[in-house]
């Protein structure tokens, strides 16, 4: 009996959240019940002339301490407004998928006032002159806590890296006009399926020279090549993977998902890559929305802290949104329903399990949909602004406090990467395994960086939200 | 209830497991840049008498109908 079983008095619980069920049951759902929440009661505000200003509070730039601590003395109360805001939000939501609702206010207060520190840290106007851009401050913050300082494990319960990403791509969703997903979305559909197919490929194929096991070679392509360890945990279901195979790909993915938080944004920086090219970059070879989104913004803030390359912060992000989330993220399903496909007609043939075409919307990660639907009504509703009304009236009235709040979800989960990723606890993942992920690592770096900076350069330079 | 009377699927097989926060807790590392309450996972779970990740929906001659192994108990 596993450690995880015995804590569970050897009868953890079997679950169904299939059907309607997963409408509450599911955190995809809840970000988009959360992050949609936030845009239509901002857009009813918005209506009545008032806004989500109030409780999207920011700590401001800032060059000496008495300009924070005034910020503070006068804006205190609406942080602690903030804090019950979020704390409420996502506790309801934790809550009905079944977990403590207190243990997470406990770990999420924790969390805030780290979040807060963060905050500060990245308004400095001396930051990025020492490389503090804000994802980075939270990551090795987190990481710091969480390997020298080990937490009680009840704070885990905080540390929703995932529900806090997928909410905040809703989010993001709100300040992206629908159109330029349009215009911008096969591209990024192209490009992502070149190179996940080509990256799958490599990692398949030389695991299988290296005599893995198939269902570990395709656990380990589909991690490379579309979604990191989500994919990973799908693809292993799918094909009927070992126990100890998700292990493997989670620490792969983990490692290699990190240290490309740091290296793909300095790299592109050093190349002065336009700040849609560098996101588009980063969305094509990150493994993970959580770890991409940290690298976008980081090469975001790089961009607009020290100007040296073209294009603004939200560029950054946008692209890596779009090649990531809807050019790689959304085709998991499929991946998913193929490989289920070939692994029981050739791999284990009679085993009485069968593919099923469900599983491709049964994996589809639904969070896409809200961040489309918040793009569609805020385009639609602010369709009649001439510009300049846009920037006067509609910006700061309704897009720029909703972009706040992504900014603190953003740093939650930023915080929550570092915290979670305790290095002695990952399971060892084996030399084999380690050369065939970090062979598609490399082509996927090289061919990512060619297709974002040449061949697709000219739409990622000139995407303007 | 007995085993012909609910489908023969692993989410209803004693051997299965699925739970999220079990699952989080067997894959050390899981939660960092997933969730076990990812719709991507479905109700993917463990087995445990085959060791192995698979989907709610998957069977094999070894199922065993949870209600059936309470009596047992």
């Amino acid at each position: 009996m596993s450690q995880a079983e015995a804590n569970f008095g050897g009868q953890a619980a079997r679950r169904s959240s299939s059907g309607w069920k997963e409408l509450w049951l599911k955190e995809d759902w809840w970000a988009i019940w959360l992050g949609l929440g936030i845009v239509l009661v901002g857009l009813v505000l918005f209506q009545y002339g008032a806004s989500w200003r109030y409780l999207a509070v920011v700590p401001p730039k800032w060059t000496s301490a008495g300009q924070l601590g005034v910020h503070f003395v006068d804006n205190w109360l609406r942080y602690l407004v903030q804090f019950a805001f979020w704390a409420a939000a996502f506790a309801v939501a934790l809550r009905a998928m079944g977990r403590s609702a207190r243990d997470f206010l406990f770990a999420f207060a924790f969390v805030f006032a780290l979040s807060v520190v963060v905050f500060v840290v990245g308004q400095w106007d001396r930051a990025n002159f020492y490389g503090f851009e804000a994802p980075l401050v939270a990551l090795i913050l987190g990481l710091a806590i969480a390997n020298l300082a080990p937490l009680p494990r009840s704070l885990d319960a905080g540390f929703r890296v995932e529900l806090y990403i997928k909410t905040a791509i809703v989010l993001l969703g709100a300040t992206v006009p629908f159109t330029l997903i349009i215009w911008a979305g096969p591209v990024a559909i192209v490009q992502a399926s070149i190179v996940s197919l080509i990256t799958f490929s490599v990692i398949y194929f030389v695991a299988k020279r290296l005599g893995l096991d198939r269902r570990l070679a395709a656990t380990l392509g589909v991690g490379g090549a579309v979604c990191g360890v989500s994919a990973a945990i799908a693809i292993s279901g799918a094909v009927g993977g070992k126990k100890e195979d998700a292990p493997i790909a989670i620490t792969l993915v983990l490692i290699w998902a990190i240290a490309m938080i740091f290296v793909l944004p300095f790299v592109a920086h050093q190349f002065q890559l336009p700040a849609g090219v560098g996101g588009a970059w980063i969305g094509t070879s990150e493994f993970a929305d959580a770890a991409g989104i940290a690298a976008a913004q980081t090469y975001a803030d790089l961009v607009s802290g020290t100007g040296a390359a073209a294009g603004t912060s939200d560029q950054a992000v946008l692209a890596f949104t779009l090649m990531k989330v809807v050019g790689r993220d959304v085709w998991l399903g499929i991946w998913a329903f193929v490989l289920a496909i070939v692994a029981t007609t050739r791999w284990e043939k009679g085993l009485g399990r069968k593919a099923n075409a469900a599983e491709i919307w049964w994996r589809f990660p639904k969070f896409v949909i809200g961040f489309f639907v918040a793009s569609i009504l805020i385009t639609a509703v602010t369709a009649d602004y001439a510009l300049a009304d846009f920037n006067k009236t509609v910006n700061p009235g309704l897009v720029a406090p909703i972009k706040d709040l992504r900014s603190w979800a953003f740093i939650f989960c930023f915080l929550s990467i570092g915290l979670t990723t305790r290095f002695r606890e990952l399971a060892s993942a084996g030399l084999k395994p380690f050369i065939a992920f970090s062979s598609g690592v490399a082509v996927n770096v090289v061919f990512g960086f060619v297709l974002s900076a040449y061949v697709f350069a000219a739409y990622w330079t000139n995407l303007a939200p | 209830m007995s085993d012909r009377a609910i489908v023969r699927e692993c989410r209803n097989c004693r051997h299965f497991r699925n739970d999220a926060a079990f699952l989080e807790q067997l894959f050390k590392g899981l939660t960092a840049l997933s969730s076990a309450d990812a719709s991507s996972r479905a109700d993917d779970g463990l087995c445990l008498r085959h060791e192995r990740i698979l989907s709610g929906h998957a069977s094999c001659a070894d199922f065993s109908a949870v209600e059936a192994a309470a009596k047992v108990a």
